[in-house]
């Protein structure tokens, strides 16, 4: 018997070949490319720290990145030019997060890069992104970002900075409560960043510095350190931690009464720690923040903000650093809507040249060295039984926008 | 003997074999022909890079664990020092890129020199101890020289824009430029790694690993045996920190992290351990699940385990290990 001659068309082997063909695509980074040969949307690439410990502040930044990208769009965008938020896990790790940054942009051409939430991570994006010329907007606390070495024409910093930070906490601490400060302090650059700027911020009060107790990252129990601050007896406890390490100090510190004779004090306080530890661990510290929705009972900005972000994710409002997430994007779309172009060059002019209030107040890039100059709000943390769940913090105090309260460009090692 | 004599009878004896064994007689060739066109397969360029890297470490880490049966829970410190050194040569001392390699490479055997010494008098459960503690005193030791390494933030400002390669200078900052340079070496660590393990000192490797006794009463020098596989698996994990430093260039501190010794260990089982190949096999399920997952989901660990769990239970000679062994017993 002759075999059946071969049927023209589509044969079973065939079929199946293409479908795997067509699954692979489809799964592939390929299709990217395809989609975008069709118009160019200005991309933004945004890593940051989605798992691990930081996970809850990283996605509030994506939600409010994504609050500014659907803003843009919906305000006809750059002469109808789309923008889009490219979001990468850094995973809180700085070598993933400089393979983030190569990928973005070797792979994924984005025009820009704003994200990460820790120094160590910022600072390898940074030199990743300075070295091929893409704009890099941080979003997390540094000070080693504005000195000479990491700054590059391409950097700029819309957090603000430890030094800044502690500074402005320091000057409406140390006159109200007294010169006699201890420090306990997380033994890694962030605390002693803090510490720094502390000490800086005392020198024109004439405090007087007791002992730095450092403590390492990841400490669960504070017991034996407690006691030996109360017995130097301070009037004000300075306590330079981050997140976890933050929350079990506090609830430690208050079990131990410590909160009697000596007002605590943290650089940052954090809104979305302050709602994982509860009212009591809390109540009455003093802190500072980039941002508290309850701002918005004085700036017209900030109330816009809390409302947009309200009515796009359940009525929930931006935390602190999730709110730099969304000045972070914004500013580079506006500025590329000011310089009518996404070339690098333009949109640093503009940016460098522009008055913004977004969501905090006024604010500007110093030309120095692109640090975003802006208020610091003081806050105190409120006792339990408040009108909401999310009304923790009570702003006492706001330190305006003042180039003065930066280490000078000098000390940075910028040439005028 | 002519030579087209020989030339018969290298292929009749080819002709006898099955593919495996051939495939084992040309695995240089057969590697090298694949990391060429390995690119063009990953979703992007830094991630084909970083598989690359991270192969060449668990290589190293496989010659001491897969060859000579030694559990090492301190093979970041060797990968470190190679990073940190290759970073600081180019940061602090302004060399050029090959020389910091070179110096990356120095670092993994002096870092290795000095654990082994220490380490290889041990064995089983106490030297993976041994090994573990000693990696986290380098671990410390690199933080608090802040001066040198940064410290917390890392060392950053390792910029090589061009290298020049034969009086021809490329653009480093091209990613398939990276690739290849990379890929160079890691094709001549290869090289290098077949010859030692075709070598009657790879014999005796794995002679130790098979019965110390044995080996001991034959004659060899255990000890020192171990102490020198000890420092060439070094070399292999300097190498691989100095090109880590040279394609993110930034060395941050995580890189001497126990959770990264954990990593060649993780990467060493899931590919076959004691296999050539293995390891970039292992290296590259991994960090491609790694990759692929955590942009669907934030809860990428959980399959990443449940794949190593898998791997573990049903492929115990792991992934490349099973394939060449198939039919084979």
């Amino acid at each position: 018997m002759s075999r059946k001659p071969k049927q023209p068309g589509i044969s079973r082997r065939g079929l199946i070949g293409a479908a795997g063909a067509g699954a692979v695509l489809a799964v592939s980074p390929f299709r990217i490319n395809l989609a975008r040969a069709q118009e160019a949307p200005i991309r933004i690439g945004f890593p940051v720290p989605l798992t691990g410990p930081y996970g809850t502040e990283a996605q509030d930044q994506v939600n409010c990145a994504q609050l500014a990208i659907a803003e843009f769009n919906a305000g006809g965008g750059l002469n109808g030019r789309k923008a889009e938020l490219v979001v990468r896990d850094d995973k809180l790790n700085p070598g993933e997060g400089a393979t983030r940054a190569l990928e973005l942009i070797e792979n994924e051409k984005v025009n820009f890069i704003v994200g990460s939430l820790s120094a160590s991570v910022q600072l390898a994006v940074n030199n990743v992104t300075k070295e091929r010329g893409i704009i890099y907007n941080s979003i997390s606390q540094s000070d080693a970002i504005n000195e000479a070495a990491d700054f590059s024409k391409f950097t700029f910093h819309e957090a603000m900075t430890p030094h800044l930070t502690a500074g402005a906490v320091g000057r409406y601490v140390f006159p109200k409560f007294g010169k006699k400060v201890a420090f306990l302090t997380a033994d890694y650059a962030y605390g002693h960043e803090m510490v720094r700027g502390f000490k800086k911020a005392g020198e024109a009060f004439g405090i007087e510095p007791l002992e730095d107790i450092r403590h390492p990252l990841a400490t669960t129990d504070f017991s034996t350190l407690l006691p030996r601050i109360q017995a130097m007896k301070p009037d004000v406890l300075i306590i330079s931690n981050f997140g976890r390490d933050q929350q079990i100090a506090l609830k430690q510190a208050t079990d131990f009464g410590l909160k009697k004779s000596i007002q605590i004090v943290a650089p940052i306080l954090l809104y979305t720690g302050r709602q994982a530890a509860g009212a009591q661990a809390f109540q009455g510290v003093i802190g500072g923040t980039s941002y508290y929705w309850g701002v918005g009972d004085q700036v017209a900005s900030a109330k816009a903000l809390n409302e947009a972000f309200g009515k796009l994710y359940a009525n929930k409002y931006p935390s602190d650093y999730g709110a730099m997430g969304y000045a972070g994007v914004r500013t580079l779309l506006e500025a590329s809507k000011a310089a009518g172009s996404v070339e690098t060059d333009k949109v640093i002019a503009a940016m460098e040249a522009l008055k913004y209030d977004y969501y905090k107040g006024p604010q500007y890039y110093r030309k120095c060295d692109h640090q975003s100059v802006q208020s610091v709000f003081i806050i105190q943390s409120k006792a339990q039984g408040q009108r909401n769940p999310s009304d923790v913090f009570e702003v006492i105090s706001t330190e305006a926008p003042n180039e003065a309260n930066l280490r000078t460009c000098d000390e940075l090692g910028h040439k005028a | 003997m002519n030579q087209a004599s020989q030339a018969t009878l290298a292929r009749a004896r080819d002709a006898n074999l099955d593919w495996r064994e051939l495939a084992t007689r040309y695995r240089v060739l057969l590697v090298s022909a694949f990391l060429l066109a390995f690119p063009l397969v990953m979703p992007f360029t830094a991630l084909a890079i970083n598989i690359l890297i991270y192969g060449l470490y668990a290589l190293g880490f496989n010659l001491l664990f897969g060859y000579l049966g030694l559990l090492s829970f301190g093979h970041a410190a060797l990968l470190g020092a190679g990073a940190y050194f290759c970073g600081i040569a180019i940061v602090h001392f302004g060399m050029p890129w090959f020389a910091a390699i070179a110096i990356g490479v120095l670092g993994g055997v002096i870092t290795a020199a000095a654990i082994g010494a220490l380490a290889t008098r041990t064995r089983g459960i106490y030297f993976a101890m041994v090994t573990l503690a000693l990696s986290q005193c380098v671990y410390y030791l690199f933080y608090q020289a802040v001066d040198w390494t940064g410290g917390e933030n890392g060392l950053r400002g390792i910029n090589v824009r061009e290298i020049g390669i034969f009086g021809i200078s490329f653009d480093f900052i091209n990613p398939m430029t990276r690739y290849y340079v990379v890929a160079g070496f890691v094709i001549l660590a290869l090289i290098v790694l077949s010859r030692i393990l075709a070598s009657p000192f790879g014999a005796v490797i794995e002679a130790v690993r098979e019965n110390e006794e044995r080996a001991r009463a034959s004659g060899y020098n255990v000890t020192l045996v171990r102490l020198i596989t000890f420092i060439l698996s070094g070399a292999f994990c300097g190498l691989a920190g100095a090109l880590y430093a040279l394609q993110l260039s930034t060395v941050p501190i995580e890189i001497m992290h126990y959770e990264t010794s954990g990593l060649a260990v993780m990467m060493c089982l899931l590919g076959g351990m004691g296999t050539f190949f293995g390891p970039f096999v292992g290296a590259a399920v991994f960090l491609m699940l790694e990759n692929l997952v955590s942009l669907w989901t934030v809860h990428w660990q959980l399959i990443v385990g449940a794949v190593f769990m898998i791997c573990v239970l049903f492929f115990p000679r792991g992934i490349w290990g099973t394939l060449t062994m198939r039919g084979k017993s």
